[in-house]
């Protein structure tokens, strides 16, 4: 047959035939039985309901141990207020990430071998919306069911119509940024839905330490409380309308834009299941789409060491998502200790403040993960293993002496100790600046070693060792200051001077460690 | 070309290509009808690909207009997919199935009556016989290579679209495969293809482009010393 005068003479397939066709080939040879699915989903279902008793015990705890304790700020920021702001980021977060994988795209064999076909591309799109749709809602029922049991009131009608909320919302979501990506809207909603989640938080963070703001607030109406039947049910109407309108607009979706998100979601389920989060950081992060319009000459640049300050710095101050997460790093530990309800559990305190320095930590951690990335350009420099991870260590220094500084300055605002809680906290920035470091160049999973069996599967043997490291240091180096916010005193200056003397000890030996490894080698 | 621009079946008329507002090359002005094979040539990153990827709407022109049958090109349109073959990115493919199946799920798709055959034959025709039932892991590069080439011919098409198609190709295949390229020019196929191999163009082409700073055509017997003096 010559391809020019051959004539099609059978009906061609459709895309769901296309899609069925691959399907059956494909599942020929496969060694899965149907036995094995029902095995698997059965022991999916027995560990995501061990999860939510788990979650859901620890959450009644909490509510407990909360209600019997003396309220302790003046006017912190209502509970309804927090719950709002969490939403929104929650909210912000998917559609972020549904935004920057597609929601729809097409894998790398597909793109190839489905989207050139003359099958319709509505057809062999539908699935992958239909699975997204499926997966997105039931995770959120599965996270609101321990979150709705805890409620004052809870009964299985309330527990339900929550979950029902929760599917509907986030399938309504996926229909939404979908029908967004079938008219070519999408491709800046991550940069808006990340913006909105900074705003949010921000604002909060300001709310709470501001008394007389924080009491407007309480006496604005309340949202959140048990939502009826009803209302979930319409939700899920509206979330089936947005998901046919999405549907019927796949055609409209071109092989170009479906192949490029398609390679960025394979990169990042690849990273997902190598468990190697540095990957999918960059797998998730946009590339810069122009060039800059200020191009640095570097002149201040004398000698190698201050070549890598300067190009860190410039990195920083052009990546606005790590600039976003130190706003962030500032506000969750304030939300922490400033929320009605969460003000009386000192553990709370902790709990933010090492979020929120670890979120730090892994924002200020940007420029060493870009030298790990390209190792070649660190060998270029003259610079021994020890000098280099000193000059990769002064930009996060600068930058967690602001953060460690605001968060201090924040806790300690509402008390008599601010100069105390200042100081003590700046002592934890050896600590977070050799985390930063650490938790850049730490090593990738050896996934050609020994492996173990887990309930999510099987993970390299000490996977878990190489993972913490960075937060580790963090932690260890954070001791006395999360003393001081779990027995809920005045720090003392001994303290004070611990906290300085045992952070730098930690991050010297973690920093001096890390150097004699070889940090450019990765 | 020659022909008169009204008888071309993809027709650029100033098109500029590029990514992100940044042109890869100059602007092209083509017309390309039913019959005739025309190569576009140039050094490493004159833009070659991203006018190929342009040409058959997977890429939005910065500038200027593509047009195919005298439509706007619209790849998301199925008769655009249907008159269309190309292969461009070759480096996936389904992995639990066969070469065969990939030929076959391609055939079956665009209703080829004799499916099994016309697969059997091009197997035949790529060297790819003995391991037509193998996965792809299973496959060497080259031969991953020529399953993807042998997609583009088990379909009917009226436009082949091939980029750097001796890429990974033995030089006994290149020479087979510009020989048929050139057979099935002469059946009435229009072709284009990039390449940086001037036995290939000379043999496939009627005419070439050349992507650089400006873009010219050159007859084909001009092309192995533009390709000397250009890629080195």
């Amino acid at each position: 047959m010559t391809v020019a005068a051959a004539t099609p003479a059978a009906a061609p397939l459709d895309g769901r035939e296309v899609r069925r066709l691959t399907r059956r080939s494909a599942a020929a040879r496969a060694s899965t039985t149907w036995w094995t699915r029902v095995e698997d989903a059965w022991s999916t279902i027995a560990y995501v309901a061990i999860l939510l008793a788990v979650a859901g015990g620890w959450l009644a705890s909490v509510r407990d141990e909360i209600s019997v304790r003396e309220p302790v700020a003046a006017a912190p920021l209502p509970a309804s207020a927090a719950a709002l702001v969490a939403l929104v980021v929650v909210v912000a977060g998917l559609i972020g990430l549904l935004d920057r994988l597609g929601p729809i795209s097409a894998s790398p064999a597909a793109a190839g071998w489905w989207l050139p076909l003359p099958a319709d591309r509505r057809g062999l799109l539908r699935g992958d919306l239909v699975r997204l749709a499926a997966g997105c809602a039931a995770t959120s029922a599965v996270l609101a069911l321990p979150l709705a049991m805890v409620l004052p009131g809870a009964t299985p009608a309330t527990v339900t119509a929550a979950a029902v909320t929760a599917a509907a919302a986030a399938a309504g979501l996926v229909g939404a940024v979908a029908l967004a990506q079938t008219r070519g809207r999408t491709g800046r909603l991550s940069t808006v839905a990340g913006a909105v989640a900074v705003l949010a938080s921000t604002t909060a963070a300001l709310l709470a330490i501001a008394p007389p703001l924080a009491r407007a607030a309480g006496e604005l109406p309340a949202v959140g409380g048990a939502v009826p039947l009803a209302a979930a049910l319409a939700a899920a109407a509206v979330a089936v309308l947005l998901l046919v309108a999405a549907d019927r607009g796949l055609g409209r979706i071109g092989a170009g834009a479906l192949r490029t998100l398609g390679s960025t979601s394979a990169f990042a389920s690849a990273s997902v299941f190598s468990m190697d989060l540095r990957d999918l950081g960059r797998a998730l992060a946009r590339p810069p789409r122009r060039a800059p319009s200020r191009p640095r000459r570097f002149r201040p640049a004398r000698g190698p060491g201050r070549a890598v300050v300067l190009a860190d710095l410039t990195l920083m101050a052009r990546s606005p998502w790590q600039l976003g997460q130190l706003l962030v790093a500032v506000a969750l530990p304030v939300l922490a200790v400033r929320t009605e309800g969460l003000d009386r559990l000192p553990v709370a305190g902790a709990v933010g403040l090492v979020l929120g320095w670890l979120l730090a930590a892994v924002a200020v951690g940007h420029p060493s993960r870009q030298g790990h990335a390209m190792p070649a350009l660190d060998r270029l420099l003259p610079l021994s293993p020890g000098r280099l991870v000193v000059a990769r260590a002064v930009v996060p220094a600068v930058l967690l002496t602001v953060v460690c500084g605001c968060g201090g300055l924040l806790i300690g605002q509402s008390g008599d100790d601010l100069f105390a809680w200042t100081v003590l906290a700046l002592g934890a920035v050896p600590a977070w600046t050799a985390a930063a470091v650490r938790g850049a160049y730490r090593p990738e999973l050896d996934w050609g070693g020994p492996v173990v069996s887990t309930p999510m599967g099987i993970v390299p043997a000490g996977a878990g060792a190489t993972l913490v490291q960075g937060v580790d240091v963090g932690l260890l180096g954070s001791a006395p200051i999360l003393v001081a916010l779990l027995v809920d005193g005045p720090p003392l200056a001994v303290l004070v001077a611990v906290q300085w003397g045992w952070a730098t000890a930690v991050a010297t030996a973690a920093l001096t460690y890390l150097a004699h490894r070889g940090a450019a080698k990765g | 070309m020659p022909d008169s621009p009204d008888a071309a079946l993809l027709r650029a008329d100033e098109l500029t290509a590029g990514h992100d507002d940044v042109p890869t090359s100059a602007p092209v002005h083509l017309h390309l009808p039913p019959g005739r094979a025309l190569a576009v040539i140039g050094p490493n990153g004159a833009g070659k690909s991203t006018l190929l990827h342009t040409l058959v709407g997977l890429l939005p022109p910065l500038g200027g207009s593509v047009s195919f049958d005298g439509e706007p090109v619209d790849e998301r349109r199925a008769s655009f997919r249907r008159d269309v073959a190309q292969v461009l990115d070759d480096d996936a493919f389904f992995p639990a199935l066969t070469g065969r199946e990939h030929l076959l799920l391609t055939a079956r798709a665009h209703g080829v009556e004799d499916a099994e055959e016309v697969v059997a034959a091009e197997l035949a025709a790529f060297g790819l016989e003995e391991r037509a039932d193998a996965l792809p892991s299973r496959l060497s590069s080259g031969q991953r290579r020529r399953l993807a080439l042998a997609a583009a011919f088990v379909r009917p098409a009226r436009l082949l679209v091939l980029d750097e198609p001796e890429r990974r190709l033995d030089a006994e295949m290149r020479r087979t495969l510009a020989e048929r390229v050139a057979a099935e020019r002469d059946a009435g196929l229009a072709v284009l293809f990039a390449s940086h191999d001037a036995a290939f163009v000379t043999t496939a082409a009627d005419e070439a482009l050349l992507a650089d700073e400006e873009c010219v055509l050159l007859p084909p017997e001009a092309v192995p010393a533009t390709m000397a003096g250009t890629e080195g």
